[in-house]
């Protein structure tokens, strides 16, 4: 099935006041036209939480004759306040995209053919569930792979692959910030929220927060740096819009960012400026670091990073005198180098040993909020072990969002055991992992696949059924805590009623359950469950405020320092800051980190780097009629230089190959990157015919991205490929 | 009793711009904009060698000029301006000629196809007459445009233009351009 128009009648009805410019296409229609735009529907404004990103910001619907016609920032919300970003306006056009899923369907090509046959609910779980048991009768629970992405209500499928007797669930994390995580974790015992609001020197590596997701951390930063005189010192092999913006821009060599990290705090210990009270009272190992970072001079970092010493001195000087208000600032990014989480480790102790911990201005750990919780029936635990082994290959990593990577390896290569049945919900793995033709064959060897998606995604696109949920704008979800240094509780209602044929996840998951066998598991409604979420909530008339605000956070203002009190024990091994750390160490890992010189691009190639823009940022949202107009196809950036050497002209196609796979990109000659690596961005060339505005236009950088991952967490490593640059 | 003289306009503060496009978004959901029309835009200058660069962005929509050049060109009296300063299209009136576009030293007009006139920026003239403020100022994450009453001495936009030095558009047409631009 091609590109499904929305229906014209439906869109008339549903368009309500704006019909009738619909209907005028020509002068003659005026009357009719005016009519339309002066005649009073209905209007409605209901609070509601966005869910185009995973930053939860506030929002209000303006409903008009049952359509959504706007969404306006809720500044109730001490976080999100009074913004909302081109996405978050532009989910509108989710619910009114006329590719979206409109009913379940059944594959009746081969897998990717795109033959579809629209089935009713009962046809495909029945489907579903008839495949699911025979994978569970052949295998075991355990040949089942649930995967899902970050959402409020993702809690539902995993509990269905749980219920169902699976350990390998697998989300999203070591796709994105698993190393951030884990670095923190191992060495504060949590993982802090930075105070950019209130921070007075800030530096960034890479974390392209001005461009790549616009988020109230966006905000904060920007009105810092422009209203507050707040100091930001950025490193990026590329000149984004961060770099712009910046005080100062490093064009930092690719992979050496841990070199400058450890140079900087050879500085602060060599002169004497770090927090010592801090240090003393809180930490442990700082001795070890003396040591360690002696080898570590700015002389020597130059060498590695291209930053000059006399640079790196006077930053970490600065750094330091800005003491509790210094921020090394983790960011919203995904890994990019096998020594990742080493790196995030680095950044943690630098920002230990300034004493910026829990400081208005800071790291702050995040304060939380109680919830009350809907007790359902209770399953036995999955006997089996995990697929990607991930207690004895990443013995630190969070078991429970699984490592996506090993996981693929292990499941290709069919041991520990096999792996034939693959449910996915609100993910595009075809994308966001690396090397699609690995993905491709790990499709070919599932005896069945489910899809459960708000759009034909890649990933969807070579399902054998697709079961379509139903737009944020169209669900209730579960109530959300967001910790922060400022907690709130925010609230997703429903806005306007389905428009298509679609359900909520939570309806998907019970009409599998049932046909499982596993329906009492699943016995309630979403009513139900919010309503028991909303009795431990600290706000008096928890559901009346919720519906009628969407949002609560306590008044007054953030409190800083509960955790600076002699008798705090913080969730380590020693119940101190980390610097060294033991737990490490006897995991096999270095216990201060180590630097290692990144492997370089032989002569005549390229170190592939990646990034965002914040119109898409995910691969899933640039099909949007909306943000698609500000971009319609993604392009490889290569510095003059090397593209005169090649003869690359400037909109010449070229095509980019690795060892995995080529593709074919216009090329952007750019003086805005570094001559020793190209760049692309994330989010275009699809498979899916029905992603019509980005299907086959431009290049998914999974076709050439090679499989490489952080040795602690497991985290793919982004920026490991090399790539050869030709005319196409 | 006499309603106060009321004067709209906004103040753009550019270096605060991170081209994020959400006013562009929001302005095409607050008042149905066609897709491949725009009422109000983000201007991108890139200049430089690696590694000397930079980048400036200028958002730019309709100016509501004091002496709109577009008003005075529209045959019908299409184009009109309120006593507050905003500049406006009656549909109804509109004959679609685009003298008017041709006629704006802003580029800030387009030409509805569908509809048969032409159309641009109402500075939320609907949102502002109940008192909110245009959808571009609302949603903009670093809050890059300050709308108000330049009459009213009390106002954020007439503290900025007291304290602070700015610059306006191609002054030299005679427009009287009333997007002040921070420097």
């Amino acid at each position: 099935m091609g590109t499904i128009r929305m229906d014209r009648r439906l869109f008339l009805k549903s368009a309500g006041a704006t019909a009738g410019a619909v209907a005028a296409t020509q002068v003659g229609c005026l009357k009719y036209f005016k009519k339309g735009r002066s005649s009073a529907a209905e209007t409605k404004e209901i609070p509601t939480t966005c869910e185009l990103c995973p930053n939860k910001c506030s929002a209000i619907a303006v409903v008009e004759g049952g359509f959504v016609k706007k969404l306006n920032p809720n500044p109730e919300n001490p976080k999100s306040r009074d913004m909302l970003c081109a996405r978050g306006n532009a989910a509108i056009k989710q619910v009114y995209d006329p590719d979206r899923l409109k009913q379940p369907m059944i594959r009746v090509g081969a897998r990717g053919e795109g033959k579809w046959k629209p089935v009713s609910w009962d046809e495909a779980f029945d489907f579903a569930a008839k495949k699911l048991s025979e994978v569970k009768g052949n295998y075991g629970p355990e040949a089942s792979l649930w995967s899902s992405t970050e959402g409020f209500q993702e809690v539902f499928f995993k509990n269905l692959g749980l219920a169902f007797g699976s350990p390998n669930l697998v989300r999203h994390p070591t796709l994105c910030l698993a190393s951030v995580n884990l670095a923190y974790s191992a060495t504060f015992g949590t993982v802090p929220s930075f105070d950019l609001l209130n921070s007075k020197f800030v530096i960034m590596s890479g974390a392209n927060r001005f461009e790549s997701i616009i988020t109230p951390d966006t905000m904060d930063l920007i009105g810092g740096v422009m209203e507050r005189k707040a100091k930001l010192v950025y490193l990026d092999p590329r000149f984004t819009v961060t770099a712009a913006k910046a005080d100062e821009w490093y064009p930092i060599k690719p992979g050496t960012d841990l070199a400058f990290i450890l140079a900087m705090i050879h500085v602060i210990i060599a002169e004497n400026r770090h927090s010592k009270d801090f240090v003393a009272a809180y930490t442990t190992g700082f001795e070890q670091l003396t040591e360690h970072v002696k080898q570590y001079t700015p002389e020597w970092a130059e060498k590695e990073t291209e930053i000059p010493a006399k640079d790196i001195v006077r930053i970490a000087r600065e750094f330091a005198d800005a003491g509790a208000r210094a921020l090394y600032y983790a960011g919203r990014r995904s890994s990019w180098y096998q020594n990742d989480f080493q790196m995030r480790r680095a950044q943690a102790i630098l920002n230990a040993i300034v004493g910026n911990w829990d400081q208005m201005g800071g790291m702050v750990p995040n304060a939380k909020l109680p919830k009350g919780e809907f007790l359902f029936m209770p399953w036995d635990e999955p006997k089996a072990p995990r697929v990607d082994e991930i207690k004895t290959a990443f013995p630190l990593a969070a078991a429970g969002d699984g490592v996506y990577l090993k996981l693929r390896e292990n499941v290709l290569s069919g041991k520990p055991y096999p792996v034939k049945a693959w449910m996915v919900y609100k993910q595009d793995p075809m994308n966001s992992l690396p090397d699609q033709a690995k993905t491709l064959k790990m499709i070919e060897q599932m005896d069945f696949i489910g899809v459960i998606d708000v759009q034909m995604s890649d990933m969807a696109w070579y399902a054998d059924v697709v079961f379509p949920e139903s737009a944020y704008l169209e669900r209730t979800d579960p109530v959300e805590v967001m910790p922060g240094i400022w907690p709130a509780v925010v609230y997703r209602q429903q806005v306007v009623k389905p428009i298509h044929d679609t359900k909520p996840n939570l309806e998907i998951v019970q009409g599998l359950a049932k046909r499982l066998g596993l329906g009492d598991y699943f016995d309630y409604t979403i009513e139900q469950w919010v309503e028991a979420e909303f009795k431990d909530l600290p706000i008096p008339m928890a559901a009346e405020h919720m519906k009628k605000h969407g949002v609560w956070a306590a008044s007054g203002q953030p409190s800083y320092g509960k955790t600076l009190t002699p008798d705090h024990r913080f969730v380590t091994k020693t119940g101190k800051i980390e610097i060294f750390s033991e737990r490490l160490q006897e995991a096999g890992y270095d216990p201060l980190p180590v630097y290692a010189a990144p492997v370089q691009p032989p002569g005549d190639r390229f170190r592939l780097i990646l990034g965002r823009v914040g119109y898409f940022t995910h691969a899933n949202q640039s099909n949007n009629v909306w943000l698609h107009e500000f971009m319609k196809e993604n392009d490889l950036w290569i510095n003059p230089k090397p593209a005169e050497r090649l003869g690359i002209r400037d909109g010449s196609y070229v095509s980019v190959s690795s060892s995995v796979g080529s593709v074919k990109l216009k090329a952007r000659v750019t003086e805005e990157i570094r001559p020793d690596c190209v760049f692309m961005l994330h989010g275009f060339g699809k498979k899916s015919k029905m992603q019509s505005l980005v299907y086959n236009v431009g290049a998914s950088d999974a076709v050439i991205l090679e499989t490489a991952w952080d040795k602690v967490s497991g985290n793919a490593a982004f920026h490991e490929t090399f790539v050869k640059v030709a005319n196409a | 009793m006499a309603m106060k003289k009321k004067r709209y306009a906004l103040v753009v503060d550019s270096r605060k711009c991170i081209n994020c496009k959400a006013c562009v978004v929001a302005c095409k959901a607050e008042n149905n904009v066609p897709i491949g029309n725009f009422r109000n835009r983000i201007n991108e200058e890139r200049k430089g060698e690696y590694p000397k660069l930079s980048i400036n962005f200028e958002p730019e929509q309709c100016h509501h000029c004091a002496e709109p050049s577009c008003v005075r060109v529209c045959p019908t009296g299409a184009s009109w301006q309120r006593k507050d300063g905003i500049v406006l299209v009656n549909y109804d009136e509109c004959i679609g000629c685009r003298y008017c576009m041709v006629a704006c030293p802003y580029d800030a007009r387009y030409f509805n196809e569908e509809q048969g006139v032409v159309d641009k920026c109402t500075l939320c003239s609907h949102r502002v007459d109940k008192g909110n403020v245009p959808a571009c100022v609302e949603t903009c994450p670093s809050k890059v445009r300050v709308f108000g009453d330049l009459e009213d001495t009390s106002s954020r936009i007439h503290e900025l233009l007291a304290t602070r030095r700015y610059r306006v558009k191609e002054p030299q047409t005679g427009n009287g351009p009333q997007l002040y631009y921070l420097l």
